[in-house]
Protein backbone atom coordinates (compact mmCIF):
# COMPACT_ATOMS: atom_id res chain seq x y z
CA UNK A 1 0.00 0.00 0.00
CA UNK A 2 1.38 3.36 -0.77
CA UNK A 3 2.15 6.09 1.39
CA UNK A 4 0.99 9.84 0.30
CA UNK A 5 4.45 11.63 -0.08
CA UNK A 6 4.63 14.45 2.31
CA UNK A 7 4.83 17.99 0.88
CA UNK A 8 8.77 18.82 1.17
CA UNK A 9 7.56 22.10 3.56
CA UNK A 10 6.90 20.28 5.83
CA UNK A 11 9.57 17.80 6.47
CA UNK A 12 12.31 20.23 6.54
CA UNK A 13 15.71 18.19 6.24
CA UNK A 14 17.62 18.65 9.12
CA UNK A 15 20.01 20.85 7.85
CA UNK A 16 17.18 23.29 7.44
CA UNK A 17 15.41 23.01 10.85
CA UNK A 18 14.77 25.30 12.43
CA UNK A 19 17.17 23.92 15.33
CA UNK A 20 20.23 23.80 13.35
CA UNK A 21 19.31 27.15 11.46
CA UNK A 22 18.61 28.84 15.29
CA UNK A 23 22.30 27.19 16.36
CA UNK A 24 23.79 28.45 12.76
CA UNK A 25 22.55 31.67 13.78
CA UNK A 26 23.91 31.68 17.56
CA UNK A 27 27.36 30.45 16.49
CA UNK A 28 27.67 33.48 13.53
CA UNK A 29 26.48 35.93 16.43
CA UNK A 30 29.10 34.36 19.33
CA UNK A 31 31.51 34.22 17.07
CA UNK A 32 30.64 37.94 15.94
CA UNK A 33 30.73 39.01 19.41
CA UNK A 34 34.08 37.73 20.12
CA UNK A 35 35.53 39.50 17.24
CA UNK A 36 33.67 43.03 18.86
CA UNK A 37 35.32 41.86 22.33
CA UNK A 38 38.62 41.45 21.27
CA UNK A 39 38.70 44.46 19.33
CA UNK A 40 37.25 46.46 22.22
CA UNK A 41 40.39 44.79 24.65
CA UNK A 42 42.91 45.71 21.81
CA UNK A 43 41.56 48.96 21.83
CA UNK A 44 41.59 49.68 25.89
CA UNK A 45 44.03 52.44 25.63
CA UNK A 46 42.82 54.28 22.28
CA UNK A 47 41.73 57.45 22.78
CA UNK A 48 38.40 58.26 21.76
CA UNK A 49 37.51 54.61 20.80
CA UNK A 50 33.67 53.39 22.14
CA UNK A 51 32.79 49.80 23.28
CA UNK A 52 30.90 47.73 20.49
CA UNK A 53 28.21 45.58 21.37
CA UNK A 54 26.70 42.81 19.41
CA UNK A 55 23.25 41.62 19.79
CA UNK A 56 20.96 39.03 18.50
CA UNK A 57 19.26 36.88 21.27
CA UNK A 58 16.30 38.94 21.22
CA UNK A 59 15.67 38.64 17.67
CA UNK A 60 16.75 35.35 17.81
CA UNK A 61 14.27 34.31 20.08
CA UNK A 62 11.10 36.38 18.55
CA UNK A 63 12.45 34.55 15.10
CA UNK A 64 12.40 30.96 15.98
CA UNK A 65 9.18 31.60 17.90
CA UNK A 66 7.60 32.62 14.54
CA UNK A 67 9.06 29.31 13.36
CA UNK A 68 12.41 30.84 11.31
CA UNK A 69 15.39 30.84 13.86
CA UNK A 70 17.40 32.68 11.02
CA UNK A 71 18.90 36.15 12.04
CA UNK A 72 21.98 38.93 11.50
CA UNK A 73 23.52 40.04 14.67
CA UNK A 74 23.23 44.07 15.01
CA UNK A 75 26.36 46.07 16.00
CA UNK A 76 26.08 49.22 17.55
CA UNK A 77 28.08 51.41 19.95
CA UNK A 78 27.84 51.33 23.68
CA UNK A 79 26.87 54.45 25.53
CA UNK A 80 28.65 53.79 28.41
CA UNK A 81 30.11 57.04 30.39
CA UNK A 82 33.67 57.66 28.57
CA UNK A 83 36.97 58.18 30.62
CA UNK A 84 38.88 61.37 30.09
CA UNK A 85 40.35 60.32 26.50
CA UNK A 86 36.94 59.63 25.21
CA UNK A 87 37.11 55.53 25.58
CA UNK A 88 34.80 53.81 27.28
CA UNK A 89 35.87 50.31 27.41
CA UNK A 90 35.32 48.56 30.31
CA UNK A 91 37.73 45.47 30.80
CA UNK A 92 35.65 44.21 33.78
CA UNK A 93 32.90 44.19 31.65
CA UNK A 94 34.49 42.55 28.59
CA UNK A 95 36.40 39.80 29.93
CA UNK A 96 33.20 38.64 31.70
CA UNK A 97 31.49 38.85 28.11
CA UNK A 98 34.59 37.21 26.57
CA UNK A 99 34.03 34.18 29.11
CA UNK A 100 30.58 34.18 28.57
CA UNK A 101 30.62 33.84 24.80
CA UNK A 102 33.33 31.04 24.73
CA UNK A 103 31.25 28.75 27.14
CA UNK A 104 27.62 29.56 24.92
CA UNK A 105 29.81 29.09 21.82
CA UNK A 106 30.81 25.41 23.19
CA UNK A 107 27.25 24.97 24.53
CA UNK A 108 26.22 25.81 20.72
CA UNK A 109 28.45 23.90 19.10
CA UNK A 110 28.17 20.82 20.97
CA UNK A 111 24.17 21.13 20.22
CA UNK A 112 25.40 20.77 16.39
CA UNK A 113 27.51 18.47 17.16
CA UNK A 114 24.82 16.44 18.84
CA UNK A 115 22.51 17.62 15.58
CA UNK A 116 24.79 15.88 13.30
CA UNK A 117 25.71 12.98 15.15
CA UNK A 118 21.70 12.36 15.21
CA UNK A 119 21.63 11.97 11.29
CA UNK A 120 24.56 10.13 11.66
CA UNK A 121 23.06 7.31 14.16
CA UNK A 122 19.94 7.07 11.38
CA UNK A 123 21.85 6.99 8.49
CA UNK A 124 23.86 3.57 9.98
CA UNK A 125 20.69 2.08 11.47
CA UNK A 126 19.07 2.26 7.74
CA UNK B 1 40.63 35.31 8.01
CA UNK B 2 38.99 32.67 9.89
CA UNK B 3 40.23 32.74 13.30
CA UNK B 4 39.95 36.81 12.93
CA UNK B 5 39.87 37.12 17.21
CA UNK B 6 43.20 35.95 17.69
CA UNK B 7 44.33 38.79 14.77
CA UNK B 8 42.26 41.17 16.75
CA UNK B 9 43.38 40.56 20.44
CA UNK B 10 47.08 40.08 18.26
CA UNK B 11 46.80 43.96 16.84
CA UNK B 12 46.27 44.83 20.75
CA UNK B 13 49.69 42.67 21.64
CA UNK B 14 51.72 44.25 19.02
CA UNK B 15 50.28 48.29 20.30
CA UNK B 16 50.76 47.43 23.87
CA UNK B 17 54.22 46.06 23.26
CA UNK B 18 55.60 48.90 20.99
CA UNK B 19 53.85 51.31 23.90
CA UNK B 20 56.33 49.17 26.57
CA UNK B 21 59.27 49.23 24.10
CA UNK B 22 59.00 53.00 23.96
CA UNK B 23 58.34 53.39 27.75
CA UNK B 24 61.27 51.49 28.76
CA UNK B 25 63.23 53.29 26.29
CA UNK B 26 62.16 56.60 27.69
CA UNK B 27 62.98 55.27 31.48
CA UNK B 28 66.48 53.94 30.41
CA UNK B 29 67.49 57.10 29.24
CA UNK B 30 66.23 59.55 31.65
CA UNK B 31 69.60 60.55 32.75
CA UNK B 32 71.22 60.85 29.49
CA UNK B 33 72.79 64.15 29.45
CA UNK B 34 73.87 66.42 26.32
CA UNK B 35 75.41 69.59 25.36
CA UNK B 36 73.49 72.33 25.58
CA UNK B 37 73.96 73.35 21.82
CA UNK B 38 71.61 70.21 21.13
CA UNK B 39 68.17 69.05 21.84
CA UNK B 40 67.79 66.83 25.15
CA UNK B 41 66.89 63.00 24.58
CA UNK B 42 63.03 63.45 23.60
CA UNK B 43 60.54 61.01 25.41
CA UNK B 44 58.54 58.90 22.32
CA UNK B 45 54.82 58.01 22.46
CA UNK B 46 53.26 55.89 20.54
CA UNK B 47 49.83 56.74 18.55
CA UNK B 48 47.83 54.87 18.15
CA UNK B 49 44.23 54.60 16.00
CA UNK B 50 41.67 52.02 15.78
CA UNK B 51 41.05 50.32 12.54
CA UNK B 52 37.77 51.68 10.89
CA UNK B 53 36.63 47.87 10.17
CA UNK B 54 36.61 46.16 13.25
CA UNK B 55 40.52 44.51 13.03
CA UNK B 56 41.78 45.84 16.58
CA UNK B 57 44.44 48.82 16.79
CA UNK B 58 46.66 50.27 14.82
CA UNK B 59 49.88 51.84 15.19
CA UNK B 60 50.18 54.55 13.30
CA UNK B 61 53.44 56.32 14.31
CA UNK B 62 55.48 57.88 17.12
CA UNK B 63 55.15 61.40 18.55
CA UNK B 64 58.14 63.08 20.49
CA UNK B 65 58.37 64.93 23.14
CA UNK B 66 59.77 68.47 23.90
CA UNK B 67 63.89 68.28 22.83
CA UNK B 68 64.04 71.43 25.74
CA UNK B 69 64.73 69.83 28.56
CA UNK B 70 66.34 71.32 31.95
CA UNK B 71 69.37 72.74 32.34
CA UNK B 72 71.86 71.23 35.01
CA UNK B 73 75.14 73.04 36.38
CA UNK B 74 77.47 70.26 36.38
CA UNK B 75 80.97 72.19 35.53
CA UNK B 76 83.19 68.78 35.56
CA UNK B 77 81.13 66.78 33.07
CA UNK B 78 82.92 66.60 29.75
CA UNK B 79 79.70 67.69 27.80
CA UNK B 80 79.64 70.64 30.05
CA UNK B 81 79.38 74.29 27.84
CA UNK B 82 81.18 77.43 28.66
CA UNK B 83 79.31 78.29 31.66
CA UNK B 84 79.08 74.55 33.05
CA UNK B 85 75.66 73.61 31.71
CA UNK B 86 74.59 70.13 30.43
CA UNK B 87 70.71 69.40 29.26
CA UNK B 88 69.15 66.16 31.02
CA UNK B 89 65.60 65.52 29.41
CA UNK B 90 62.60 66.26 31.28
CA UNK B 91 61.00 63.34 32.14
CA UNK B 92 58.52 62.66 34.55
CA UNK B 93 59.58 59.12 36.35
CA UNK B 94 56.21 58.62 37.79
CA UNK B 95 53.94 59.21 34.48
CA UNK B 96 56.24 56.57 32.61
CA UNK B 97 56.12 54.19 35.71
CA UNK B 98 51.79 54.64 35.56
CA UNK B 99 52.09 54.47 31.95
CA UNK B 100 54.02 51.25 31.92
CA UNK B 101 51.62 49.88 34.46
CA UNK B 102 48.80 50.74 31.90
CA UNK B 103 50.78 49.11 28.83
CA UNK B 104 51.27 45.94 31.01
CA UNK B 105 47.92 45.94 31.66
CA UNK B 106 46.69 46.18 28.46
CA UNK B 107 48.99 43.67 26.87
CA UNK B 108 47.86 40.90 29.81
CA UNK B 109 44.25 41.90 28.74
CA UNK B 110 45.21 40.93 24.70
CA UNK B 111 47.25 37.64 25.99
CA UNK B 112 44.00 36.51 27.94
CA UNK B 113 41.88 37.53 24.97
CA UNK B 114 43.97 34.98 22.57
CA UNK B 115 43.48 32.15 25.03
CA UNK B 116 39.83 32.95 25.31
CA UNK B 117 39.42 32.60 21.34
CA UNK B 118 41.33 29.84 21.11
CA UNK B 119 39.18 27.78 23.20
CA UNK B 120 36.14 29.11 20.54
CA UNK B 121 38.11 28.25 17.64
CA UNK B 122 38.88 24.91 19.43
CA UNK B 123 35.09 24.13 20.07
CA UNK B 124 33.97 25.06 16.38
CA UNK B 125 36.82 22.63 15.32
CA UNK B 126 34.71 20.00 17.18
CA UNK B 127 31.85 20.13 15.76
CA UNK B 128 30.76 17.05 13.56
CA UNK B 129 33.98 14.94 15.65
CA UNK B 130 32.65 11.37 17.09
Amino acid sequence: MDRPRQPSTETAFVFDSVTTTALTSALDGLSQRQRAIADNISNINTSGYRAKVVAFEQALAASVARGDGDVTAAVSESRAATRLNGNNVDLDTETLSNIDTVLRYQFASQAVGGTFSSVQTALRTS
Amino acid sequence: MTFDAIGIAGSGLTAHRRWLDALSDNIANINTATPTDGDAFRQRYIAVQSDSDGGGVRVVGAEYGSGEGRLVHEPTHPLADADGYVRYPDIDLGEQMGHLIMAQRGYQANAAVVDRAKTTYEAALQIGRR
